[in-house]
């Protein structure tokens, strides 16, 4: 059952079946005052219609409302913040820059860390005498030692007591 | 812009490439040299430039004349070799090499009979001086160096 209100507002719209058209206007009191009021309805209605509804853009006003808005992100924003999603800092010249700085870095770091290294390196590899060994019947008295001088970076085999030789001997 | 990384990629490739092959031939100098004191010294010999303030500092000579050598160039560190002068024999016979250098068994003949043997890990930074018998008035040394 429609209350009175539901049946003026499909009255005014338009929306009764002929059966209870008939019978909501049987029931109205001062039927011409609410057809003026009906006519009033239907006039703001149109008019409403007319004002308020949605307005169709235009390509140009389209994109200009669009740069215009990217304007006014990009003004407000840091450049960091206002790129595109998706996009990257990493463009292929960057990309580049930074591949050609790391590469000058490295040698710049290699040549550095060599030339800190070399004296521990120096250090470890100077020549070592593993063994040495006279004959004891040619030269029963010799004797044997080694050392090295770092500051120099030689190693030395020294011996004593082996055979004297005739200045003969030196001849090439 | 990326046709000059390449190339200075390149460059550093073959750099690396050629330095590697550069170190793996490596001469060793081998010498036998008598040391003696003279009043007229003669200037030293340009194989013993690089090791002449050792030499007179750790020996006490202001002469030293090379009687002898050999100079080998090492491909594998097996190779071995002789330097001689008239009396005197090294025979170096190398046993490859290590990050510290050749590992090397050095023998030394008068004539032919065996005065001294040793072993040693010839570093390419640091020559070995081996100080043999005296001569006249003088004494022989070895000196072997990487060069």
């Amino acid at each position: 059952m429609k209350t009175f209100e539901e049946k003026w507002t499909a009255w005014l719209d338009g929306q009764l079946s002929d059966r209870e058209l008939a019978e909501f206007e049987a029931s109205l009191s001062d039927k011409a005052a609410a057809k003026t009021e009906k006519a009033e309805a239907k006039k703001l209605g149109l008019l409403l219609k007319r004002e308020l509804g949605p307005q169709s853009l235009l390509n140009a006003e389209f994109f200009n409302y669009q740069i215009r808005e990217r304007i006014a992100r990009l003004r407000k924003a840091p450049a960091w913040q206002a790129r595109e999603p998706g996009s990257t800092w990493w463009t292929i010249r960057r990309l580049l820059w930074t591949g050609t700085a790391s590469l000058a870095l490295f040698l710049v770091m290699a040549v550095f860390i060599r030339r800190d290294q070399n004296p521990a390196e120096q250090s470890q590899y100077l020549t070592q005498i593993l063994n040495a060994r006279v004959d004891p019947v040619v030269s029963p008295n010799a004797t044997i030692s080694m050392f090295e001088t770092n500051e120099d970076r030689v190693t030395v085999l020294w011996t004593e007591g082996l055979q004297s030789l005739p200045a003969d001997y030196a001849a090439k | 812009m990326a046709r000059c990384l390449l190339l200075f990629v390149g460059f550093a490739l073959v750099l690396s490439t050629t330095a590697r092959e550069l170190r793996g031939s490596e001469t060793v100098w081998s010498g036998l040299v008598i040391a003696e004191n003279v009043a007229q010294p003669q200037p030293i010999p340009p194989e013993l430039t690089g090791i002449e303030r050792p030499l007179k500092r750790l020996f006490g000579y202001n002469q030293f004349q090379v009687i002898g050598q050999s100079r080998k160039e090492l491909q594998t560190g097996q190779e071995d070799w002789l330097a001689t002068s008239k009396f005197f024999g090294l025979h170096v016979d190398a046993h490859g090499e290590s990050r510290a250098g050749y590992v090397l068994n050095l023998k030394l003949y008068k004539e032919k009979e065996l005065l001294l043997e040793t072993d040693a890990k010839l570093s390419k930074r640091s020559p070995l001086l081996i100080k043999g018998p005296q001569v006249g008035g003088g004494q022989l040394l070895l000196v072997l160096v990487v060069q």
